[in-house]
């Protein structure tokens, strides 16, 4: 009852709201209002307003930097703030605030020696406790981590320092305490889902964040969490329509957030558009370098990708991961055992650390480690470990089938290059000399044929002839074998290929005598000795023409 | 002896010898699969200066032998050809091989037996292929920016607020328009102001309609609030109801003859003026800009009237 008499009311309430829209336009915003509802831009509005009007006081430019600072606006806030510290009665507090300003800019030298001028607070320790762990100097770190006290701020910022240091339980423990005695500061479950995520729990995170997003369905960092939770769970798609959706409601001066979500919509859209936003972005967003890299990996952009990491010192597993990867990659282009030996280096390192190896990237990093050392056996221990998540990942196929092509299974192989999709791939030398050594092997030597009749005319295409010609007369399939090297001869006429084209052509006469190969075959052979100028040929062709006229003079006698 | 039974004891030893991990072991017993002799040197694939692994070390099959043995290997094959012949089919079609042997009882011809010998004398390269990892490059990395620190500034009277506790520090994303805030600030504000309002512009329209639909709907809003300009007449008006009664019939009649008088009327301005408002029953005393001011607002309300847009008058 008393439900629907709420909905009731609130359908009804367009009459009533507008009513009360017109009244409260009587009313004119007040700061205290203003800032209530984070209506920072109102706020700014207002108080710049009471400036021209000469109805502002001392307490203006606070008030203004104030909310500047919090609309993410530090460069706005920085300035009232150093205007304010040139006059001589400046309150003291002013310069933890601009070190504040410094600190979220990134001038990381500014912020130290204005906070230095304040009085000692706790803000000043707090901010000089994350600046020592920028500048990496610890002893410093220790001795503001020991003056932080008790109280929940001091204790909010050392959680966050836990969590850009990586250690996320550290940080969800502290979090955990504090929600239970405070079960009213919802922005503390935010946080935990923040680490929730980073571990990789990406449905703790999406429980946790529940609560706060139904009472505040409009916020910028509670959404996109949750749309980065639904991209790893789910696809790019359902986390883009999360993040469109926000977009909608949006002031269009809304800029708090903005280089996030343009980021991350370049994430969702598996990179479209990363050459253009990324950059920019660089310095800005942590991930925006690393993401650029893997852009250019991922489009064999090799030397671009390399670049971006090649002054990097890893710290975290997929650092280690991405350099190796690139490492790799331009190892095997230049040729570099170098390049490649660090690779294995860094593979080795993340696959067989306590805190990845049970991981799929882990388990990726072995096997890369192991197949660049060439142990395909033991590299393949790994491969199966993990099959189950990548059928149909086409990198994973590839390589699995490589391994097993490698230890003579070819049937495995065949499948797993079969699976493959990806048309770059499919088109790479690799692929097609590969696949067609697993056709010869698995006794289908017309479809490598077929491989190589969709091929150019190139040094590939040569190559591939050869693989052809040999596999094909190593496993007895000699017309094949025959036709690839009557190509080969007519390409290059040297004596080797006639002599496989003559041991082939032998081998399918061979075959039809032996009743394993139709004797239709015969005109075949014939017409590919006929275009030899060889006395050989001659005798050859000699021969089948009265093993011919033999059998079927002898056959109507049978 | 039943050369069938021959076969069935043949063939255990040479299944077992299969699982020997002994790469030579396995070689011997197995005939001659020449094809898979490892060419260790030959590597004709120049493309890109790609090196191809050359150890023969790489177990491709597993009837691999060196050279030097085949010699002895056809010697003894050539003894035991028959019961070979099988079990050497087994072995190849594990492996897969040619096996010239298979073929050494088929009824040909001498001469064709002499040609059948450049089969073997061929040997076919056994290409290594290169084989490449391809790196798993990890997947794109979302951004989820950083914890609130609280290392931000103090209110300036010192209260606590609870941004980063109970709300996240962030703006609402429901921001008031500088522009309209500002005009709606001048509007009410008592005294005059020192500089004028700035004027606002939109650079791109086309790429921003929602920024310009929102600014249109702002200031439509913030017309609708200002009050409506109120004149205030120096004498008393009959009010806009009064007006709004009916003519008398008869002079409904008349005028439906002679019309209305119309700006050609030989007159001027002022006295076309009075005419107008007389005929209307507005007061023309000294200021006409208060009867006109008047005769317009009749004017709107028959305009705004819902009764009188529907009517139609009598031709």
């Amino acid at each position: 009852m008393n439900l629907s008499r709420l909905k009731a009311e609130t359908s009804g309430s367009k009459l009533t709201d507008a009513k009360g829209k017109e009244k409260a336009k009587d009313v004119l915003p007040t700061l205290e209002g203003l800032l209530s509802i984070r209506d920072y831009t109102g706020a700014i509005t207002l108080l710049k307003f009471q400036k021209s009007t000469g109805t502002a006081d001392i307490g203006t430019g606070l008030w203004l930097a104030y909310a500047a600072f919090h609309n993410g606006d530090y460069e706005t806030a920085r300035k009232e703030y150093e205007n304010m510290t040139k006059v001589e009665s400046c309150h003291p507090d002013v310069w933890s605030n601009l070190g504040c300003c410094y600190f979220m800019l990134g001038m990381y030298d500014e912020a130290k020696s204005a906070a230095e001028k304040g009085p000692r607070s706790r803000l000043q320790n707090r901010l000089l406790f994350h600046l020592a762990e920028k500048s990496g100097d610890h002893d410093t770190l220790m001795t503001h981590h020991q003056n932080l006290q008790n109280v929940l701020e001091d204790q909010l910022s050392l959680a966050a320092m836990n969590y850009l240091r990586t250690h996320y339980h550290a940080a969800i423990d502290i979090y955990k305490k504090l929600s239970q005695d405070n079960r009213d500061m919802l922005a503390l479950n935010v946080y935990s889902a923040m680490c929730y995520h980073k571990l990789d729990y990406y449905d703790v995170s999406q429980e946790m964040l529940a609560t706060y997003v139904q009472m505040h369905p409009d916020s910028i960092m509670a959404t996109n969490l949750k749309a980065c939770n639904n991209y790893r769970l789910y696809s790019g798609k359902a986390a883009e329509a999360e993040l469109k959706q926000l977009m909608d409601q949006l002031s269009s001066n809304y800029v708090f957030g903005q280089e996030i979500i343009k980021h991350n919509l370049v994430i969702f859209r598996s990179g479209d558009g990363a050459l253009q936003v990324l950059p920019g972005l660089i310095g800005i967003i942590p991930e925006a370098k690393l993401n650029l890299a893997i852009y250019h990996l991922k489009h064999s952009n090799v030397d671009e990708g390399y670049a971006l990491l090649k002054d990097m010192a890893p710290t975290i597993p997929l650092e280690y991961i991405l350099k190796a990867v690139a490492l790799t990659l331009v190892g095997q282009e230049h040729n570099s055992s170098e390049h490649l030996k660090l690779a294995q280096q860094y593979f080795q390192l993340v696959g067989s650390s306590v805190s990845e190896c049970d991981t799929i990237p882990g388990r990726q990093c072995m096997i890369s480690y192991l197949f660049l050392r060439e142990e395909y056996e033991n590299a393949m221990v790994y491969l199966n470990s993990i099959k189950g998540f990548f059928f149909n990942e086409d990198t994973f196929n590839f390589n699995f089938g490589q391994a097993k092509a490698m230890l003579g299974q070819y049937a495995e192989a065949q499948e797993a290059f079969l699976q493959i999709a990806s048309e770059t791939l499919k088109n790479n030398y690799l692929y097609i000399s590969w696949l067609a050594r697993c056709y010869i092997m698995n006794r289908k030597p017309e479809k490598a044929w077929e491989l190589y009749m969709k091929m150019e005319t190139t040094a590939e295409s040569f190559n591939l002839l050869q693989l052809i010609a040999n596999d094909c007369y190593r496993m007895g399939q000699f017309l094949h074998a025959a036709q690839a090297f009557d190509l080969l001869e007519r390409l290059d006429p040297c004596p080797e290929y006639w002599d496989g084209k003559k041991g082939a052509c032998i081998g399918v006469l061979q075959l039809v005598i032996a009743g394993q190969e139709p004797q239709h075959s015969l005109t075949e052979i014939v017409q590919l000795l006929q275009r030899t100028q060889q006395p050989q040929a001659e005798l050859i062709l000699k021969a089948i023409s009265k093993w011919v006229r033999d059998t079927r003079m002898l056959s109507p006698q049978r | 002896m039943d050369p069938g039974k021959v076969k069935l004891l043949q063939n255990q030893p040479y299944d077992e010898s299969v699982e020997v991990s002994d790469a030579e072991e396995v070689v011997s017993t197995n005939p001659t699969p020449r094809m898979s002799k490892p060419q260790s040197g030959i590597e004709e694939e120049e493309d890109g200066g790609v090196e191809y692994p050359r150890d023969g070390s790489v177990p491709q099959a597993s009837g691999m032998m060196y050279e030097d043995e085949e010699e002895d290997e056809e010697t003894n094959e050539e003894e035991e050809s028959e019961e070979e012949q099988d079990n050497g089919g087994i072995q190849q079609t594990l492996t897969g091989g040619y096996d010239p042997n298979e073929y050494e009882n088929l009824q040909v011809s001498p001469e064709i037996r002499e040609l059948f010998k450049h089969i073997s004398r061929y040997t076919p390269q056994n290409i290594n292929l290169d084989c490449r990892l391809i790196p798993f490059v990890p997947e794109y990395i979302p951004a989820i920016g950083d914890i609130d620190a609280f290392i931000k500034v103090t209110r300036p009277d010192g209260a606590g607020d609870r941004l980063g506790l109970t709300v996240l520090d962030e703006p609402s994303t429901k921001q008031s328009d500088p522009h309209v805030l500002d005009l709606q600030l001048r509007t009410h504000a008592k005294q005059s102001l020192e500089k004028p309002a700035p004027v606002h512009n939109i650079k791109n329209p086309e790429a921003e309609s929602k920024t310009l639909d929102s600014w249109i709907e702002n200031i439509k809003e913030l017309h609708r609030q200002k009050p409506a300009t109120n004149v205030h007449y120096t004498r008393n008006m009959p009010d806009i109801e009064t007006l709004m009664q009916e003519w008398p019939s008869d002079f409904v009649e008349s005028l439906k003859e002679v019309g209305l008088p119309n700006a050609e009327l030989d007159c001027n301005l002022e006295e076309f003026v009075d005419i107008m408002c007389g005929l209307l029953d507005i007061p023309v005393r000294g200021n006409r800009i208060h009867s006109l001011h008047v005769l317009f607002s009749l004017f709107m309300e028959f305009k705004n009237s819902q009764h009188f847009t529907n009517y139609i008058p009598p031709t």
